[in-house]
């Protein structure tokens, strides 16, 4: 098999000056074109997986190592793994007052041109408009400041229209389906979907807490993380299981390991 | 007419006396004689100090007036615009008129034609103490300062000759507003200027009073004054923008006076210069007047920006809000002192302060001194300051889509500026302030 997109080894993490460790061996690869699905009950940390993959400052990785196209990314600031092609929807997003949708996706966008590159404003303005009509959203919404007062529908789909405008190689997507009605969950659905169809080689790494989402994203794997370790990997078939039986088979598992 | 005879061509602040400071100008006897009646009382009076309340951040023993060469503004001339001028000018929405000043002397005035002919009035200061002389003189020559403004304010004054004077009659409305440049290019020089703003009952004007100059080598000192005066139902939007160069220090006082159900807006942006301070009064003289107080600044490498405000509230049923936000870097540093005062009559007064901080780095640094003063006993004030940094999530969001660290802070300055450049009234002068901020700060 040709080198992992996201390799994660033996990784273990710690809020930075704290001592209790939240990830405590964290083994995952997940492969280009590969849509994988990170479940498991609240608290067992996935999200901090997550934040540790995209570089937030507040965690301290102790052992392990996360490889990004082979690279290590762990001395890596944040804007530098998302330059890289990292991209984190994040399951609390950050509100940004005064600052609009437009002023910062311009921004990021302008952040990935090389020295004295100028930036194509209209292509951007395109971009910008086709993938607010694929999500659905109203052309007003680029004027809005970021999250600022959005719903938790309206901040989940901003998310995913951040990624869609960023083409990342890959996407850690932390609970972007709750909260969601359906119909908001279908769009979201379908809109990952379509960013899967563009680029055959994107990764995704879908954290959730319900099935639901499965049903119109078909992961090609899905894992389970108990108490800040990966318990079970295997199927689609293993979300079915699951929903059916809930976690405690798992926590018997793992308590008897 | 009164002409002074030819004194030493240049001289310093400390070693001129009147005649050598008025050099050959000419000008009618009203500033004549304001000009050397204030001279004699800024040599009267002692430089305030750092034991002052008011300059207690501000140390003007740093400042080397004495060895200034002081400027009194030659007469009038009609220059063409010249090309810095026509550049901004470009990118500006609409005007009703541009006026340039350099060292405070008028070198360019232009009012377009239909605003000219609904009566409005742009001229020097000087040709208007010709044709309007009470009320240059009520608003302006006979304006009493506050006693720690007094000492510049003379010098001002004694300074007093260029500048313009606009006038907008009764019921007027300005369809845009008038663009003023204050362009200092000669180093080592202390010079000043004034904006003399009065708007008749029912009518409105708008102002934006840009302030520019290269970076000079020398220490060079730029005065300033407004006079904005709105009559009864009277509006008037007031923005002073200042964008000087490194090496200029720069001293604001501006007066406003809000008369009976007039509403006032000022906004002061500081963003160039070494040292850059602005003393703002508005008077709400009449019952229902309204004065909006706004400032932004965004102050980095040792720039040190201080702001002194003064809502007086003294006439009742009169509202006035305040909102001044300053972000810093490096080693910026800034002030914000301001009062309320009400005065015993001045019931039924609304009246709020605000000043937020944001400070970038380690090493910059603001103080924040809100205060009331209240006589009457029905009323409704609140003031507030805060110092902060930005926040670590919302740092981390923006750059983890690819933001740097800077193009986040930058950006976070942006949304933290936005509240009050959205209380601008005029789209046109909130693109160009919107502008200058962005060159300012960079992306
Ligand atoms: N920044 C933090 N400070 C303190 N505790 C944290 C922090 N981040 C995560 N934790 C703790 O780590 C555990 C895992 O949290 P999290 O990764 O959010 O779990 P999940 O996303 O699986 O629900 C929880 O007990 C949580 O309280
Ligand atoms: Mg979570």
């Amino acid at each position: 098999m040709s080198e992992p997109l996201l390799s994660v080894r033996g990784l273990r993490a710690k809020v930075d000056g704290e001592d209790g460790e939240i990830l405590r061996g964290v083994d995952l690869d997940v492969q280009r074109g590969e849509v994988h699905a990170l479940m498991g009950p609240n608290g067992s940390g996935k999200s901090t997986l997550a934040k540790v993959i995209a570089g937030h400052p507040a965690y301290e990785v102790t052992a392990g190592e996360i490889l990004f196209e082979g690279e290590d990314v762990l001395e890596l600031e944040p804007d530098e793994r998302s330059r890289a092609g990292i991209f984190l929807a994040f399951q609390y997003p950050a509100e940004i007052p005064g600052v609009s949708i437009a002023n910062f996706l311009r921004t990021a966008v302008n952040s990935r041109l090389a020295e004295g590159e100028e930036m194509d404003v209209f292509g951007f303005q395109r971009t910008l408009t086709e993938k607010m009509e694929m999500l659905k959203m109203d052309p007003g919404f680029a004027a809005r400041y970021v999250n600022d007062g959005f719903s938790g529908g309206e901040k989940k789909r901003n998310e995913i229209l951040q990624m869609a405008v960023l083409r990342p190689a890959l996407g850690v997507l932390d609970e972007t389906d709750s909260g969601l009605d359906i119909d908001a969950l279908k769009i979201v659905a379908s809109g990952v979907n379509r960013l899967s169809e563009a680029d055959e080689a994107l990764g995704v790494l879908l954290i959730t807490h319900y099935k639901r989402i499965l049903n119109y994203i078909r992961p090609d794997r899905v894992h389970v993380m108990m108490a800040g370790r990966i318990a079970e990997s295997g199927g689609a078939s293993l979300a079915d299981k699951l929903e059916a039986e809930g976690y405690d088979w798992l926590h018997r598992a793992v308590a008897a390991v | 007419m009164s002409t002074m005879t030819a004194g030493p061509a240049e001289s310093t602040l400390a070693a001129a006396d009147f005649d050598a400071l008025s050099g050959e100008v000419t000008e009618p006897e009203t500033i004549a004689g304001a000009r050397a009646a204030a001279w004699e009382r800024f040599n009267a009076l002692p430089w305030p100090t750092k034991k002052s309340e008011e300059w207690r951040y501000t140390d003007l023993a740093k400042v080397g007036f004495e060895a200034l060469t002081p400027v009194v503004p030659a007469p009038a001339t009609a220059e063409a615009l010249s090309a810095d001028v026509r550049e901004v000018l470009g990118r500006s929405g609409e005007r009703a008129g541009v006026v340039v000043l350099r060292e405070g002397r008028v070198a360019h005035l232009e009012l377009e034609p239909e605003v000219a002919r609904s009566g409005v009035v742009l001229s020097s200061i000087r040709d208007a103490a010709d044709r309007h002389p009470e009320v240059l003189k009520r608003a302006l020559l006979e304006a009493q300062p506050g006693p720690a403004e007094e000492k510049l304010w003379s010098l001002h004054l004694a300074l007093l000759g260029g500048g313009y004077f606009l006038y907008v009659p009764r019921g007027v409305e300005m369809p845009a507003p008038i663009h003023a440049f204050h362009i200092v290019e000669r180093a080592g020089t202390l010079s000043s200027a004034h904006s003399f703003v009065y708007a008749e009952s029912g009518a409105r004007a708008a102002v934006i009073d840009e302030f520019l100059s290269d970076d000079l080598e020398a220490e060079t000192v730029s005065l300033h004054g407004a006079t904005i005066t709105g009559e009864g139902g009277a509006g008037i939007e007031y923005v002073a923008l200042q964008r000087f160069g490194r090496g200029v220090k720069r001293f604001s006082t501006q007066h406003v006076t809000a008369g009976r159900d007039s509403s006032v807006v000022t906004f002061n942006v500081a963003l160039g210069g070494d040292l850059s301070r602005a003393d703002v009064t508005s008077r709400l003289d009449g019952p229902g007047s309204d004065s909006e107080m706004l400032a932004l600044w965004f102050g980095d490498s040792n720039q040190h920006f201080d702001h002194h405000t003064l809502q007086h509230h003294a006439a009742p049923h009169a509202h006035s809000d305040l909102l001044f936000k300053g972000a810093l870097t490096d080693a910026g540093s800034s002030v914000f002192r301001g009062l309320i005062r009400v005065d015993k009559g001045a019931q039924l007064t609304d009246a709020y302060q605000t000043n937020r901080n944001l400070l970038l780095s380690e090493s910059s640094h603001a103080s924040a001194l809100p205060n009331l003063e209240i006589e009457a006993d029905d009323v409704r004030c609140s003031h507030g300051a805060t110092i902060g940094q930005v926040e670590d999530g919302q740092l981390f969001y923006l750059m983890s889509r690819g933001l740097t660290r800077r193009q986040a802070e930058r950006l976070l300055v942006f949304g933290f500026f936005d509240e009050v450049l959205g209380r601008l009234p005029m789209e046109g002068v909130r693109a160009r302030v919107r502008e200058a901020i962005e060159e300012k700060i960079g992306l």
